[in-house]
């Protein structure tokens, strides 16, 4: 189990909390984004487009932890841009984990080493180190070479003075499952608690528009991935929202688990979109026309959209709504998802090179097309 | 609910192997008419997308460089405001609708022209040349 137990607790409290009180829409996780600015340059990234003014700005200390109070999430992942751009980030953290919150750092980990005497460990303290498989994979994907053995050195000497270390990769289309899997096998003999993935999503300003992953592609690619695991493998994700991309669950989005807040103010509807800004959460949550949201509503924008900040808080609503979901938890946690089909989907040729890279219910085995 | 929603139904969805990516729109350099409120409703609609900066005439003649990041549209044009940021100032600025006169799409649109295709032409070509530490970086915030 890669999640530690005081977590799993807390955030298993809220949730019940919230439901005894009889609330419909309550976050997860905030994503709070100090700034936009960043030391990559990727070319599948959508995020940081931004003239050099608005990537100058960033969030103050006071302002985050005004966000945190008033969203009230359990959970509080900084991505950005590069958060260890910030110039008050040890700041920042630390403010967030004196009021106990679970923060999971998301960082390409460049200046990790350089930065982590300045970082106290701490069980509320995460670095989600992002590695998007293997070297030539990796360094492909970020477009920059040595951006691995790099991330991997600050990925090392973290486990070493004590932290919590995950990593998280983004799957694009044409990425090889095996490769995936042999990228599982490295990063778990690093010593990280657990392994964090999500496919990608059609950023609309990312620069390649032309090869995004329909659902149907996504399903077949994780089930590749994810059955047949190896016991060392541990993932620091709900098994459930691992069974959705593998297609074996059916959830809706739930936009307003992961709420985001960044310079511009509490952003609508999602971490993915950006449809204007909220002043405040509470207006961000009564005033945001929910229901043009999620693969339900048809929105071309949600379309292919299974990505984690999504999906993964209808899967762990789902693990602590209801004894079913909570039964469905515990065996996913210890399963390994044997499958003859996905072994067959491993054995078919692998995309072919670097230039291939782009972004990428119950357990019936919902699809037919992950299986071969 | 907006025009661009239940394009699919959700078999369509589920069925779908390659997703349609974004046309880019080339909105760099722009002037839209402004004619009517209809068209101004627009026009912002497309500054708000835009990933550069805009110059707004207002019809007091004061003109403002300004990064767009919400509009709010209401039922009336005096109902309706947008807030941008401006190079010079670090608070966020709001605008009525009614006060613009003119609106160009005067700043570089910085989500144009890096493809994917460009950055995998030139890393073949740099790693054939026999280079090292073939990257793309950041551009210069000055």
């Amino acid at each position: 189990m890669a999640i530690p137990i005081s977590q799993m607790w807390t955030v298993a409290t809220y949730v019940m909390k919230k439901r005894l009180g009889g609330n419909k829409r309550y976050p997860l996780v905030l994503m709070l984004e100090p700034l936009f600015r960043c030391n990559l340059a990727c070319a599948g990234c959508g995020k940081v487009q931004y003239p050099p003014h608005i990537l100058k700005k960033q969030l103050s200390p006071e302002e985050c932890f005004a966000a945190v109070e008033e969203c009230g999430a359990p959970m509080v992942s900084l991505p950005g841009g590069e958060p260890l751009l910030h110039p008050r980030i040890v700041e920042i953290v630390n403010g967030l984990v004196e009021r106990k919150k679970y923060v999971y750092l998301c960082t390409n980990a460049l200046e990790l080493k350089r930065r982590l005497p300045e970082f106290t460990p701490s069980k509320y303290l995460t670095f989600s180190v992002h590695l998007d498989g293997q070297r030539e994979h990796h360094d492909f994907s970020v477009c920059r070479e040595g951006g691995y053995d790099i991330a991997i050195e600050g990925i090392k000497e973290a486990v070493k003075r004590g932290f919590r270390v995950t990593t998280n990769a983004t799957f694009f289309d044409g990425t090889d499952p095996n490769g995936v899997r042999g990228f599982f096998d490295e990063v778990m003999d690093m010593g990280v608690e657990g392994i964090v993935l999500s496919p990608g999503y059609s950023y609309d300003k990312a620069p390649d528009q032309n090869r995004f992953m329909g659902r149907a592609r996504v399903r077949r690619l994780f089930r590749a991935i994810l059955s047949n695991r190896k016991p060392t493998w541990k993932f620091n994700m709900s098994p459930l929202f691992l069974e959705f991309l593998m297609g074996d669950r059916k959830y809706e989005c739930t936009p307003w688990g992961s709420p985001a807040y960044n310079i511009f103010g509490w952003q609508r509807p999602c971490y993915l979109l950006q449809e204007g800004y909220a002043e405040s959460f509470k207006e961000l949550l009564e005033t945001t026309k929910w229901e043009e949201y999620g693969v339900a509503s048809g929105n071309p924008k949600c379309a292919n959209c299974m990505v984690s900040c999504g999906y993964e808080p209808s899967a762990v609503m789902d693990g602590f709504g209801s004894l079913k979901g909570f039964w469905g938890m515990i065996r996913g946690t210890f399963s390994l998802y044997p499958d003859r089909h996905a072994l067959n989907l491993l054995s078919q040729p692998a995309p072919h090179g670097p230039a291939m890279l782009v972004q990428i219910a119950e357990p019936a085995h919902s699809f037919e097309e992950t299986h071969v | 609910m907006t025009a661009e929603v239940l394009k699919y139904t959700l078999e369509q969805v589920e069925a779908l192997e390659l997703a349609p990516g974004a046309e880019h729109e080339n909105l760099e350099g722009w002037v839209p008419a402004l004619a009517s409120d209809e068209e101004l409703r627009q026009a912002l609609n497309k500054a708000l997308d835009y990933r550069g900066d805009v110059t707004l005439t207002l019809k007091s003649g004061e003109r403002i460089e300004a990064f767009i990041f919400n509009c709010h549209s209401g039922p009336t044009l005096a109902e309706s405001f947008l807030q941008y940021f401006t190079p010079s100032a670090p608070e966020k600025r709001k605008l009525s609708y009614p006060e613009i006169a003119r609106l160009e799409f005067s700043g570089k649109d910085r989500a144009a022209g890096k493809h994917w295709e460009a950055w995998v032409k030139a890393y073949n070509e740099k790693k054939a040349a026999g280079e090292k530490n073939i990257a793309l970086v950041p551009e210069a915030l000055e």
